[in-house]
């Protein structure tokens, strides 16, 4: 009897129950909010789905040493996070993002490429921040790139300059990416005028195939060889556009953009949320990095706005460019140019955006790839 | 038949380069080398000897299996480190240690000769020829140092001979322990974060403003911004008129059929399913694809019944 009764005491010590703690309870939950919204709202749910039930995986409360949790070394768990630890699952999702993207509104329009640049100030901004709440720079890169608003960017640079933070800096920022049309609109129609915002811009030209196949090879070269830190990202990105349009690789630019990226978004998404332990994501850090990831956001939108409103007063009238578009120059492709669209089309239903607001969007990817890059440089 | 030749010594090479780059033992080099002495390091078997410190400078994992260690120029196979241990690798930026035992057959770390002052010890590749590096034991060493190369700058991987010696340091890079991060750099000269953020956002700039610079050359040069400024008429502005754009909206109206919206809902679904393979972006080609519709069999006469 006695053996029976120590035999279930034991399985209890072993059950979730018994090792449970408050903070389990509210990962949990936030792992539930998380899935809710993305299937309620659909707010970035290829994303939010895996990370919400990443953090349920990895927040059951468990008994230490069974070799199971993402944080002990050999467990299936842990292999399947070495490819966000060691860095080679952004590659591979840029690789994806340059497969499917189409480069041609930037190619038409180069002078919308430095929008893109003017967004990254948000990074930038969260840096200076970072600094001052008494983050190590190191640190504060990492939670300054949040403002690039691209999710496997923040992953490639967070673990690479700040392991310990890449939990709270990976959930902030694609939080902040699904919530892109909430944070930008507001801004964006702050900062601009009634008049501002019916300025209708000239369609853009036709890109040619040729240039199409030169822009990955050009844009490549240039920005590895001006910021070589970045050279897994930028080189991932330029070659997945380079299948894409060199028109003799189909199939590869079809896998890159389809099974590959799905396999990889799902691995990347379900390991991050696992990462996110309560023991080492509820702390005083992962509020101030969530409070600096906003308004890092709220800065890059700002900058590229203003930036915009700058320029147009060098541009020649039937040359301007609609303020509206500014917003897109941080990289959450293409939800900030759909934001574009539709605060354009509020103002005047015949007055579409998108395809103006696409080039912004696609440089601010190149942007946040150098950005990154960049702080990779300096501070690694 | 000559290009399948050109393409297959184009991967040979490739593949011969990537190997070559891989596991280059060029990139060793002897970073330190301690005589014996009562104070040394202690080897697997209890006794204290000399000892040689590798260093891998590359990027990658460089194999030294084959290669040789001498202390004697003219007998560069001395002593012929293991062919066949698999520990006979050393990590990226990581050294490797041979105990100077004077007997190889101690083990795989150990080798044939003993380290005395004012010997010069030589690295020699796998082909028994080729002399990596080499590293002289001054004479004049003071007891209890080693003679070293140090890491000045272990990014941009500048070695120099340490003057005097140094205090042993087995197994660790040398001048990795006043190596210091970026980040802690940053933190000392600007605390603030300033001259990197104005650094940083500069850079990007230029980066994309070299973009910006080679994409409006490529559009004059092969896009077709020239070839529409020629193509434009002379009179006028060569935009479209609200006049003319009720006129061509009044001319659609009129001749919009079915077909044509069948048309166009085609090439979308096409387009949207990326089975079209368009040249020119804005533009949705529809390619012919056979269905049972429009198969040829549809066409083919039937065959009599007899």
């Amino acid at each position: 009897m006695n053996q029976i009764i120590s035999s279930l005491q034991q399985f209890w010590e072993f059950t979730g129950f018994c090792n449970m703690t408050w903070q389990h309870l509210v990962m949990i939950v936030i792992g539930i909010v998380f899935i809710t919204l993305a299937i309620k709202k659909e707010w970035e749910p290829l994303l939010l789905v895996p990370i919400g039930f990443g953090m349920i995986i990895g927040n059951i409360p468990m008994f230490p040493g069974l070799n199971i949790g993402v944080y002990e070394d050999g467990s299936v768990l842990n292999i399947l996070y070495q490819g966000v630890k060691q860095g080679w699952y952004p590659p591979l999702i840029f690789l994806g993002i340059g497969a499917m993207t189409d480069f041609s509104a930037l190619i038409s329009q180069p002078r919308l490429i430095l929008i893109g640049a003017a967004a990254q100030c948000g990074i930038f901004g969260a840096y200076l921040l970072a600094l001052a709440l008494g983050f190590a720079p190191n640190e504060a890169g990492a939670i300054g790139i949040i403002g690039g608003a691209d999710g496997p960017t923040a992953i490639f640079l967070s673990s690479k300059l700040a392991p310990d933070l890449m939990g709270a800096i990976a959930v902030s920022a694609y939080s902040y990416m699904a919530l892109v049309p909430v944070i930008q609109k507001p801004i964006m129609m702050l900062l601009t005028t009634k008049k501002e915002r019916l300025i209708r811009m000239p369609a853009p030209r036709a890109v040619s195939q040729k240039e199409k196949i030169i822009f990955p090879i050009v844009g490549f070269l240039t920005t590895a060889f001006i910021v070589p830190s970045g050279l897994p990202l930028l080189g991932m990105l330029f070659f997945g556009n380079l299948l894409k349009e060199s028109g003799v690789t189909r199939r590869l630019a079809e896998t890159a953009r389809g099974p590959l990226v799905d396999v990889i978004t799902i691995l990347i998404g379900v390991t991050v949320g696992c990462s996110t332990q309560a023991d080492k994501f509820l702390t005083g850090n992962s509020v101030k990095i969530f409070c600096l990831g906003l308004l890092s956001f709220v800065i890059a939108t700002t900058c590229g706005v203003l930036f915009v409103k700058f320029i147009n007063l060098f541009l020649k009238e039937g040359r301007k460019i609609n303020p509206l578009i500014g917003n897109a120059g941080v990289s959450a492709v293409p939800d900030s140019a759909r934001v574009s669209e539709m605060a354009g089309r509020e103002a005047d239903p015949t007055n579409h955006l998108l395809m103006h607001a696409m080039g912004p969007n696609v440089a601010g990817v190149i942007g946040s790839a150098v950005a990154a890059g960049i702080l990779l440089g300096f501070l690694g | 038949m000559r290009k399948a030749i050109l393409t297959y010594a184009l991967i040979l090479a490739s593949i011969l380069s990537f190997s070559a780059a891989g596991q280059n033992v060029s990139d060793l080099i002897i970073s330190e080398i301690m005589p014996a002495s009562d104070s040394g390091l202690v080897d697997d078997y209890g006794r204290r000897n000399g000892w040689i410190e590798i260093y891998n400078k590359s990027q990658g994992t460089v194999n030294f299996a084959g290669c040789y260690l001498t202390d004697d120029r003219s007998d560069l196979k001395k002593c012929q480190i293991s062919k066949t241990d698999s520990r006979t690798k050393v990590g990226p930026r990581q050294v490797a240690l041979f105990y100077a035992s004077g007997n190889s057959a101690d083990g795989t770390f150990y080798i044939d000769f003993e380290i005395i002052k004012g010997m010069t010890v030589y690295l020699v590749s796998n082909d028994g020829r080729t002399v990596i590096d080499s590293l002289t034991v001054p004479s004049d060493l003071p007891c209890g140092k080693s003679a070293a190369r140090v890491a000045h700058d272990i990014r941009q991987q500048q070695w120099d001979v340490a003057e005097g010696g140094l205090v042993p340091s087995p197994m660790v890079v040398n001048g990795q322990k006043g190596k210091t991060s970026g980040s802690e750099k940053l933190a000392h000269d600007d605390p603030h974060g300033i001259v990197l953020t104005v650094v940083s956002i500069s850079v990007v700039f230029i980066a994309l403003l070299v973009l910006w610079w080679l994409f409006a050359l490529l559009g004059f040069s092969v896009g077709g911004v020239r070839k529409e400024k020629k193509a434009s008429p002379k009179k006028g502005s060569g935009k479209m008129t609200p006049e003319v754009a009720a006129a061509i909206a009044l001319a659609l109206e009129r001749e919009l059929g079915g077909e044509v919206y069948a048309a166009i809902a085609l090439a979308m679904h096409q387009y949207l399913n990326d089975s079209v393979h368009d040249n020119e972006s804005f533009i949705i080609t529809i390619r012919h694809n056979q269905s049972a519709w429009n198969h040829k069999e549809q066409g083919f006469r039937k065959s009599p019944r007899h």
